[in-house]
């Protein structure tokens, strides 16, 4: 029997952040590219930024 | 299941079966006049309850409530927040305290916090008040302030976590539930602190790549979570680890190298290494008395957090290069400083002369090039040069 449960907004939205998160140090770490600050800070940003939304959302649903 | 510690007011047939709203206009939440209330004298009785409020609001509406709480302009009120968040932070810390402690306007009579949750966060915002104020020379100063501050600090940002985390509704249950959320908030930060931690030194110590992969790992298990259920709480542990391992990668901070101070002074040319490494702490190289030949000499100076100094003669031509996740870089009279700090300083040496081409790699601190005396240095501490350098270099550009 199909399930009709809908997934979790903010656990969903932070997996992806954080496993994004990941895949940039792995590529900064395996030389891929450089990691800066420059760039970190709107990366933390934006993974704050949306769990924050999609947990905001959530509420209101 | 929640216990909540009901204030006997707010069950009273007179008050505790109004309509909210209804409420807040005879139960007094504004200044009541002293007589003649339409309502009845049960109504009267009924103490002013202080709401955040829902129209007159700008972040929870604190700040409104208690304006219209003592009956003046909502404006005077945040000005006078504004001004204590200013004044060392006890306004946002009894902001955040009302934040969670007094219940939304118009909320339930089992929604409000009972009279035990009251009491609690009163005591949390006279310790807050009492405990900060001495920090800015207020009239309760005294050494007894700083577990105070410690405490509520802790308490608070337990409590806060809890809510954040089990994305339960603040200002619920009485003092009993409160000190168990902030139990639990507090081990989870305890947890989110362990895991900060351990994730940056891993990284700083080269396994960098292990805890990318775990964090990739969890990031999957969230997704999953997120279709299984039940895997909010891993949110907050997975970006404790995340953030920092990711503020460690950006800086390409190295730890490796040891802890300590490390001071080298060669005393012939081939006594000079290619490379000096150190993990956290101070590094001196002190090149006054290697008698390096004419040409040139290269030079890389790895140090994760700490600082470190190259000490050279005054006949030596030094051109730098540099990078620097965040800190200083100091080359004589010239400096530069911040985050991401790429330095060049080019330089040519006249035929006949040394040059002392300097690579240098900093996670977190201070790279510096002088001539100042190394055990001065290594005692007294490193002063920015206020005389130029490089005058036997013929030539260079910084970029």
């Amino acid at each position: 029997m199909a399930s009709s449960r809908r997934p979790d907004g903010p656990s969903l939205v932070a997996g992806v952040s954080i496993a994004l998160v990941g895949v940039v140090l792995l590529l900064d770490h395996t030389g891929v590219l450089d990691l800066r600050f420059a760039a970190l800070g709107p990366i933390v940003c934006a993974v704050v930024g949306a769990i924050l939304l999609a947990g905001g959302l959530a509420k209101r649903d | 299941m929640e216990s909540h510690d009901q204030d006997p007011t707010t069950e009273s047939p007179a008050a505790g079966s109004e309509d909210p709203t209804t409420s807040h206009a005879a139960g007094g939440h504004g200044p009541v006049p002293s007589g003649g209330d339409s309502t009845g004298d049960a109504a009267a009785a009924a103490p002013r309850r202080l709401y955040k409020s829902r129209d007159e609001r700008m972040i929870a509406g604190v700040c409104g409530r208690i304006a219209e709480y003592f009956g003046i302009d909502p404006v005077i009120v945040r000005v006078i927040a504004v001004a204590r968040v200013f004044a060392g932070g006890a306004g946002l810390l009894a902001y955040v305290a009302a934040w969670l402690l007094v219940p939304e306007e118009g909320a339930l009579a089992s929604e409000r916090p009972g009279r035990t949750a009251t009491i609690a966060g009163a005591i949390a915002l006279v310790l807050a008040v009492g405990a900060l104020t001495p920090l800015w020379s207020g009239p309760f100063g005294g050494h007894w302030s700083g577990p105070f501050v410690a405490i509520v600090f802790v308490g608070l940002a337990g409590l806060g976590v809890w809510y954040l985390a089990s994305g339960e509704q603040p200002a619920a249950g009485g003092v009993r539930d409160i000190l168990r959320r902030a139990g639990f908030g507090l081990a989870l930060l305890a947890v989110c602190a362990v895991l900060a931690v351990s994730g940056a030194w891993a990284t700083a110590a080269g396994g960098g790549t292990v805890v990318a992969v775990v964090i990739v790992v969890l990031g999957v298990w969230l997704v999953a979570g997120a279709f299984i259920g039940g895997a909010r709480w891993l949110i907050l542990p997975a970006l404790a680890l995340a953030l920092p391992a990711g503020v460690v990668s950006a800086a390409d901070l190295d730890v490796r190298g040891g802890v300590g101070e490390r001071q080298y002074h060669p005393l012939a040319a081939d006594q000079v290494r290619d490379s000096y490494r150190l993990g956290v702490g101070q590094l001196i190289v002190d090149l006054r008395d290697a008698r390096l030949p004419a040409g040139d000499r290269r030079l890389h100076i790895d140090l994760g957090v700490g600082q470190a100094v190259l000490v050279v003669p005054r006949d030596v031509c030094v051109a730098t290069s540099a990078k620097l996740g965040a800190g200083q870089v100091s080359v004589f009279d010239r400096d530069s400083g911040g985050v991401d700090v790429d330095w060049q300083d080019v330089r040519t040496a006249p035929p006949g002369r040394t040059r002392i081409v300097v690579d240098g790699d900093v996670g977190v601190g201070q790279l510096a090039v002088t001539y100042q005396d190394a055990d001065a240095i290594r005692h007294g501490g490193f002063h920015d040069d206020t005389q130029p350098g490089n005058r036997t270099c013929i030539g260079g550009a910084r970029g």
